[in-house]
């Protein structure tokens, strides 16, 4: 079944990005991991994985070329497969002209997996399944039509779905980890905020220049684990600590907002040596956060809607990127996405409490802890953040900055990430 | 704790007992409950023990009797009005859903109404179309009443405890098949809340839902489904109003499967509201559609082998379970 892999985002507001390495050619087998293309924005370059075994079965892009994100940079299928053609991509000049270009369809249409064979090869033209079927296949990048179902008339059911995940090693219980920059030395892992997912953080690595492996995974109801249900807080701290394991030997964590509390829970009984925490916009840390946004943002449909949401996450409105908005709408084309988030959200706020605190777990822990939170955050505010920081732990207080730091003051984040991690020595 | 085991009229009655013991205001009326003990003897004794002034018979007028009820609550009293039969209970609709149920609203909460009324309902023995129903959804309906549908001994004696102590109206809705059936329950102070569900049995491959009779019929197809190798979960939620919604999205969440069980006719039931609750709250979860199981929309025949046939029997929870593994109904022949 041919899959794509997208060009990477290469920044907040950037709509394409420029291909400057290829690695692979037409009919090249490769591997999960595989380094298979750089891409390169204004300011920096990203080197682009494989994230599963398959030849090279469509190439639309060479070397030289500016392509859209969030696009199929190729497809990687079995021999002999065919991708259908509604799926393959022109090189676009300048996609960002046009919302259309970018907007939830053509993103969801990129990310759709592909028939074997075309239309006609479908086994499930109907695609009947059951929901948990859906959610479940999608979160796997497998597409219904293309399994036969066990169920009532060929219904695909869930045990048809793990099987077929289970049988192309696919596993279901651990968060994927991706590279986003190779390295040398401790890891540093990135964990997102709540509704968003580590494509967010793709723009702030750019010029890190810290030389070590930067990785980030998808939380649970995110990005590529949307189908990874967690039934509450320690339930993602324990799914991601799972996934953390090979890293047992050592790993920096920065996390914004919900991945903030998340780092610093996983530095009591994962069984991870976390040498340094750099926690932006830290949630857990207070009692309160703006359960209003988050019912808004999970209910907003329509751009402008969510643009109005969105734009709470700011201090400065126009610091928020139309790409960002498109983005976190296109994601949500999957129709599993926010019922998912949804969940998790209940999971983790009553209205505008939050279910979870890491205070207690942040004045344990002894290693270099830098916090970086802005003055105008209107989803948790500065003060309760302040009110539970324990004195060995220095905080950063932006001016003029929300609940995005990382976005308002991106520089300034850079520098502080950098020279948390380097302080651990 | 220690226990010990009781019919479920046995239960009924120590909570009666308990409760008039402890509050001098809870009193009983209903048609032959004192001289005769009642006509299922769950009020047995009780008239030699407190006297006619609270153990009191009233003449066939059932309209009179919940009246008297909703007012003596709403004077501060807590009276239980004991109904023969819930199809009888019709007469009293006026001050059930129009008084007892509105009451507290109208009043700013200044108003309590603590009304318990007992009664039963549901299919045995051929009582026929008047005496046979299964009227729960009709409370279910009305916001302001509890609605309470015991299937043991032990839960019985617990809710009515309840029922006797929390200041609302409550539906508190037995069946004729339940009262001669025995089970344990803990000595001492036994209470049980609203609200809160029972899992009758721990399964993980489906969540059967069932209330009242259809428990035991329930955990009897569960048994046989297990040597089929289906581990059935089977909830009891105890309490319709309020519902245990949590236990039953988690259960579902967790068998991503869902059979409700009601011996009431299907259309309009509690079943398919519940199943609707599913739907909003769970549907992401599910990898069947929800099976409902449930009465015809016929009245109840006298006739037993028909009025058998109109109500969910052990094989129809079968396959319903089968069917919602995506099983064929009936179990082929090992071989």
């Amino acid at each position: 079944m041919a899959q794509p892999i997208l060009v990477p985002q290469v920044g907040q507001d950037l709509t394409e990005a420029k291909i400057v390495e290829l690695f692979v050619k037409l009919g090249d087998t490769v591997k999960k991991g595989d380094l298979v293309a750089v891409v390169e924005s204004e300011k920096a370059s990203f080197e682009v994985e494989a994230f599963a075994e398959g030849i090279v079965i469509s190439l639309p892009f060479a070397v030289g070329d500016v392509a859209p994100v969030l696009e199929p940079l190729m497809h990687l299928g079995a021999a002999g497969e065919e991708i259908a053609l509604d799926a393959t991509v022109v090189p676009a000049a300048a996609p960002a002209a046009s919302p259309a270009d970018t907007g939830p369809a053509a993103v969801a249409l990129a990310m759709a997996p592909l028939r074997a064979g075309g239309n006609g090869g479908a086994v499930n033209a109907a695609r009947r399944a059951s929901p948990v079927a859906r959610l479940q296949a999608a979160a796997r990048g497998l597409d219904v039509a293309d399994i036969a179902g066990s169920g009532p008339r060929g219904a695909v059911v869930l045990k048809d779905v793990l099987a077929l995940a289970s049988s192309a090693g696919a596993g279901g219980d651990t968060l994927e980890i991706r590279t986003l920059q190779s390295g040398q030395g401790t890891p540093v892992v990135f964990l997102h905020g709540f509704g968003a997912d580590l494509s967010a953080w793709r723009p702030l690595l750019a010029d890190l220049g810290l030389g070590l492996p930067l990785m980030a995974l998808d939380l649970p109801g995110h990005g590529s684990s949307r189908g990874h249900h967690a039934a509450g807080f320690d339930e993602i701290v324990a799914a991601v600590g799972q996934s953390l394991q090979r890293m047992a030997a050592g790993v920096h964590l920065v996390g914004h907002s919900l991945g903030a509390a998340v780092a610093v829970a996983l530095t009591e009984g994962a069984g991870l040596d976390v040498r340094s925490l750099t926690l932006i916009a830290p949630a857990g840390l207070g009692p309160s956060v703006n359960g209003d946004f988050v019912k808004g943002f999970l209910g907003a449909r329509s751009e402008p809607a969510l643009t109005a949401w969105m734009r709470r996450l700011v201090c400065d409105p126009a610091s928020l990127a139309p790409v960002l908005v498109r983005a976190t709408l296109a994601a949500r084309a999957d129709s599993g996405l926010v019922p998912a988030q949804e969940r998790t959200a209940n999971a983790l706020f009553e209205g505008s409490t939050q279910l979870f605190s890491v205070a207690e777990a942040l004045r344990r822990f002894q290693g270099p802890c830098t916090v970086i939170a802005g003055r105008d955050d209107a989803i948790v505010s500065l003060r309760d953040i302040e009110a539970s920081l324990p004195g060995n732990v220095a905080l950063h207080r932006l001016a003029q900055v929300g609940h995005l730091p990382q976005v308002e003051a991106p520089r300034l984040v850079q520098a502080l990430i950098a020279r948390s991690i380097r302080s651990a020595g | 704790m220690a226990e010990r085991e009781l019919m479920y009229r046995e239960a009924l009655r120590e909570a009666i007992d308990e409760e008039m013991a402890r509050d001098p205001t809870v009193f009983i009326i209903g048609e032959g409950i004192a001289e005769r003990g009642g006509s299922y003897k769950v009020t047995e004794g009780l008239l030699a023990k407190y006297g006619p002034g609270r153990v009191r018979d009233t003449p066939i007028a059932e309209a009179g009797m919940i009246g008297v009820g909703v007012g003596a609550a709403i004077a501060g009293a807590r009276p239980i009005v004991e109904i023969l039969y819930v199809d009888f209970a019709m007469l009293g609709m006026d001050m059930i859903v129009n008084q007892a149920a509105k009451f507290r609203l109208m009043t700013g909460g200044e108003g309590r109404v603590p009304f318990v009324m007992r009664t039963q309902g549901g299919t045995g023995g051929g009582v026929a179309a008047q005496h046979s129903q299964s009227l729960e959804a009709l409370f279910y309906h009305i916001p302001g009443l509890r609605v309470v549908m015991p299937s043991t001994p032990s839960d019985a004696k617990g809710l009515l405890k309840y029922a006797l102590r929390q200041p609302d109206p409550v539906m508190f809705l037995e069946h004729k098949h339940l009262y001669m059936t025995r089970g344990m329950v803990p000595d001492g102070e036994h209470i049980i809340e609203f609200g809160k569900g029972d899992i009758k049995r721990a399964g993980t491959d489906v969540t059967v839902i069932a209330w009242s009779n259809m428990v035991p019929r329930t955990l009897e197809a569960a048994e046989e489904l297990s040597l089929q190798g289906i581990s059935v979960e089977v909830i009891d939620p105890r309490t319709l109003v309020p519902l245990d919604r949590a236990m039953i999205l988690a259960s579902v969440s967790r068998t991503r499967r869902c059979v409700i069980v009601q011996e009431a006719n299907r259309r309009g039931g509690v079943a398919s509201d519940i199943c609707s609750i599913i739907l909003a709250e769970a549907f992401w979860e599910l990898d069947a559609p929800v099976e409902i199981v449930a009465g015809l929309d016929i009245p109840v025949p006298f006739n037993l082998a028909l009025e058998k046939a109109s109500v969910p029997q052990k094989d129809d929870i079968i396959a319903a379970v089968r069917r919602a593994l995506h099983e064929s109904p009936v179990a082929r022949a090992a071989g």
